[in-house]
């Protein structure tokens, strides 16, 4: 295995440029915690030598080096890591980043991923530049159908609205997968007529739009601070502190876990309790 | 006549802040509406409070530096009010007041380093305005490459928001920031509405205005001052609204003339109403999304001021 | 008479310079008297203007107004008694002659006050002595240099001074506008009792309407008096460096610059 891993690498080293279509890729950096994620869960963990300072799950993950925050990548560290693919989330500045990678002779891959839809083809994609293509076709299967599955009935729809900052208001619009994972969740985003991913709107707004809860991506299970702000006390979910606390490892982003996001989501709006929901972080989870 | 339809101007500004959103409250329940009382009401204040000072800190500057273009952020306070501001989020400096604290202290920061540079002569002399606008700009720019430096080295997310509390917003408007406001700004507003006649004569120049009887040295200091403390407590509590400060006291001139006595007035009343204009079309025009304000005053601004410089130069 | 300004054997020099910008130098200006200020550039008379209105301390010596000492007064204050029309002033905005005319009344305002009945009054009479009382609607930056030099003589008028001092007024006003002005001046000394201090670089003026000269060189006093003790031949040609001719007019030395003949070579 290791003569196998020599002579891929004393080829790459050979031919500057490193397109070798076909070649599964042994040596992966990569530059999304979703992409990490990913690759852990079709079993190509073992062949990622480089992520991001984000990329914290799974825990087998944590003991790969760094190559920096991503952003915008960093090509020197990315390269010393010597590796046959770099995936990358396809934004403006990563277009660039791949080409520079790509002169040096390393082979990028740019994906989508901005909502749930997007995770089948991600899975897929990596499946057939690792050569998992069985293990990552079954991932991808479990994750479309997990865009299918029915919405659960209740008796009353419940609403929410993402707010993602204070000042100004930012809330999460249809556009983004965290609208889907409501939706999934048996719940109404009240800012589904919004097509952004994300927008600036008036407090008075969301007063009036008044949803039963507002979800903040948070890993404290304190309220969040512009909870105490006079005027936020205006929204009554503000009033009534009924806040959906989500960690930002679990919900903050699109991967293999989000069918468990949308199932915890699920719980904390049945068990529609007083006060701040807190979906525990996941090394606690066994104790719930 | 004037000054009839000026108040009829700010009446209908408030009025119409208060009546018009993008939540839909009918008119019967106007005076019962909790988003009526605790949120449109207090914000239509504070905008007006916010456009006011910001109206009377440039009429002061523009008449202090000699300069109509001046305006109350070329002083450096907005960089230093968005540096401090930056720095508490990166910091995650706890607090619900934990921003227009930070961005206050900025801008004091700024203040005080520019006033320094201006002082000739050392700590006993006088100020020299060309150096207070040259300062301004270098002290801003500076700020400005330290905030870049931390937003690019820390949480990117968070700190692309604070760019947009930058871009100046009224959404932290409740009762508690109006009553501060209230309670801070006669001060300052009232040490420049004092200043009006020595304003006048500082028009001929500082040499003949001493000899008209003015204390040059002492009224430089005030207005400096005054204005620079009414500027940074509105971006502490607004972020950066353009175009107002520099707009409004020329659209005052051309009906009040620079008899300052009057000017000042009518720039408080006239900025107050178009700030409060202004967030009314910023949170209406796009609903449910909202403009930042200072992309409104800005848009209002630039083609008002256009116009008022072809009229220069015609004339 | 009591001087309204004296000063006595004053010194100056500027920091960082290495020679005196003026020394030795003693005036003295009462009611009803027009002095003259004289002197080539540089003669030091601005430096003398600005220690005679407390602008500048002097090293040596003493400058009083009206028995304090200058640089005591307060600028308000001093603004009662002394007006001044400065060599320069840019006027930036837009003004009409009344207005810019009852900027000179500021001294005796109160601060929230408006103006009274006395102050339009006293710019009526100002307007009035410097002759331009049907210009008062018009807009400043209308009116000829003449003009506008009467204007801000009313301005300094509005005041309602017993001292007028004027840092070369004459300057770039054509041959009419200049007597006119000092005749302006002579006038308001004759009928109103004004003490005027003048400084000009027009030697015939001044000696034609002055009641007394003071001739600055280097900064330092070479004669003062009546203008035929002052303006002699030797000592115009000695202090401007130029061949004079001397003549008389109204019983005043008026002096005539002579060509100066081209060197031929030998």
């Amino acid at each position: 295995m290791r003569r196998l891993l020599f002579a891929v690498l004393i080829l790459a080293a050979c031919r500057p440029d490193g397109r070798t279509a076909g070649r599964q890729a042994q040596r992966i950096v990569s530059l999304l915690p979703s992409f990490t994620e990913l690759l852990f869960a079709i079993g190509a963990g073992d062949r990622v030598v480089g992520r991001t300072t984000w990329c914290d799950y799974p825990p087998a993950a944590l003991s790969i080096p760094s190559v920096g925050d991503g952003m915008p990548p960093n090509i020197e560290a990315v390269a010393a890591r010597k590796p046959d693919l770099v995936v990358l989330y396809n934004s403006g500045p990563n277009v660039t980043a791949a080409q520079q990678l790509e002169r040096i002779g390393i082979r990028t891959v740019l994906l989508a991923l901005n909502r749930l839809e997007d995770l089948g083809p991600a899975a897929r994609t990596l499946g057939r530049l690792t050569g998992l293509e069985k293990r990552a076709d079954s991932l991808a299967m479990a994750m479309d159908s997990l865009l299918h599955q029915p919405p659960p009935t209740s008796s009353t729809s419940t609403s929410l609205a993402f707010v993602v900052w204070d000042n100004p208001p930012i809330i999460i619009g249809r556009g983004s997968y965290l609208d889907q994972l409501a939706a999934l969740a048996g719940a109404r985003n009240v800012f589904a007529d919004v097509t952004a991913p994300s927008a600036q709107v008036s407090l008075e707004t969301i007063a009036a739009r008044n949803p039963e809860w507002i979800a903040v991506l948070s890993d404290s299970a304190a309220p969040p601070s512009f909870a105490r702000r006079r005027e936020w006390r205006a929204v009554r979910a503000v009033r009534e502190e009924r806040f959906l606390l989500l960690p930002g490892s679990l919900f903050g982003r699109p991967g293999p876990r989000s069918g468990q996001a949308v199932r915890e989501l699920r719980a904390l709006l049945e068990r529609n309790g007083v006060g701040a929901q807190h979906a525990a972080p996941l090394h606690d989870r066994s104790r719930r | 006549m004037r000054w009839t339809l000026l108040g009829l101007a700010t009446i209908g500004a408030l009025v119409s802040s208060v009546v018009l959103g993008p939540a839909a409250v009918p008119l019967g329940d106007l005076f019962r509406s909790d988003i009526v009382w605790n949120l449109r009401a207090p914000r239509a204040l504070l905008a007006f409070l916010v456009g006011g000072s910001l109206g009377v800190a440039g009429a002061s500057l523009q008449a202090l530096v000699r300069n109509p273009l001046a305006d109350p952020f070329l002083l450096g306070l907005s960089g230093g009010a968005g540096l401090g501001a930056v720095v508490a989020i990166a910091l995650h400096i706890p607090g619900p007041w934990a921003l227009p604290i930070a961005a206050f202290v900025g801008a004091l920061a700024a203040l005080g380093l520019v006033y320094r540079m201006g002082l000739i002569g050392g700590a006993g002399g006088a100020l020299d305005p060309r150096i207070l606008l040259l300062g301004g700009v270098a002290v801003g720019a500076f700020a400005a490459a330290i905030t870049t430096a931390i937003v690019s080295l820390a949480d990117a997310a968070e700190l692309r928001n604070a760019f947009l509390w930058l871009w100046g917003g009224l959404s932290a408007a409740s009762w508690d920031s109006v009553l501060l406001v209230a309670l801070y700004a006669p001060i300052p507003l009232i040490v420049l509405f004092a200043a009006s006649r020595p304003l006048d004569l500082l028009a001929l120049g500082e040499e003949p205005a001493g000899y008209l009887g003015a204390d040059v040295a002492a009224v430089k200091r005030r207005v400096y001052l005054a204005a620079s403390l009414l500027t940074a407590a509105a971006v502490a509590v607004s972020g950066v609204i353009g175009f107002v400060g520099l707009v409004v006291p020329h659209i005052a001139r051309l009906a009040w003339g620079h008899h300052h006595r009057a000017l000042l007035p009518a720039a408080f009343l006239g900025g107050g109403a178009l700030l409060a204009i202004a967030d009314t079309v910023a949170r209406t025009v796009v609903a449910p999304r909202e403009l930042p304000v200072g992309v409104v005053t800005a848009l209002i601004g630039v083609p008002v001021f256009t116009l008022l410089l072809r009229r220069w130069t015609v004339a | 008479m009591s001087a309204l300004l004296e000063l006595a054997g004053v010194r100056y020099r500027y920091p960082g310079a290495t020679r005196d910008a003026v020394a030795g130098v003693s005036l003295s200006v009462a009611a009803r008297q027009f002095h003259a200020v004289l002197g080539p550039n540089g003669s030091g008379k601005t430096t003398l203007v600005r220690i005679a209105l407390g602008a500048l301390s002097p090293l040596e010596g003493r400058a009083v107004i009206d028995g304090q000492p200058a640089a005591g007064w307060a600028r308000r204050a001093l603004a009662r008694i002394v007006g001044v029309v400065p060599q320069r002033e840019d006027n930036l905005f837009p003004q009409r002659v009344r207005e810019t005319v009852l900027l000179g009344r500021y001294a005796h305002l109160s601060l929230w006050g408006r103006e009274r009945p006395e102050d339009h009054a006293a710019v009526d009479r100002a307007l009035a002595a410097c002759d331009i009382a049907q210009l008062g609607d018009r807009w400043v930056w209308s009116l000829s240099g003449g003009e506008y030099q009467r204007v801000r003589v009313a301005r300094a008028l509005a005041q309602e001074p017993r001292l007028l001092v004027l840092d070369e007024p004459g300057m770039s006003l054509d041959l009419k506008h200049e007597m006119g002005l000092f005749e302006l001046v002579r006038a308001l000394v004759d009928s109103q009792g004004l003490a005027v201090l003048m400084i000009t670089h027009d030697l015939n003026l001044a000696a034609r309407f002055a009641d007394s000269l003071l001739l600055l060189s280097d900064g330092r006093p070479v004669a003062s008096g009546a203008p035929a003790g002052v303006l002699t031949q030797e000592i115009v040609e000695t202090v401007f460096s130029w061949p004079v001719a001397m003549q008389t007019i109204d019983g005043r030395p008026q002096m005539v610059p002579l060509r100066q003949p081209k060197e031929s070579p030998a």
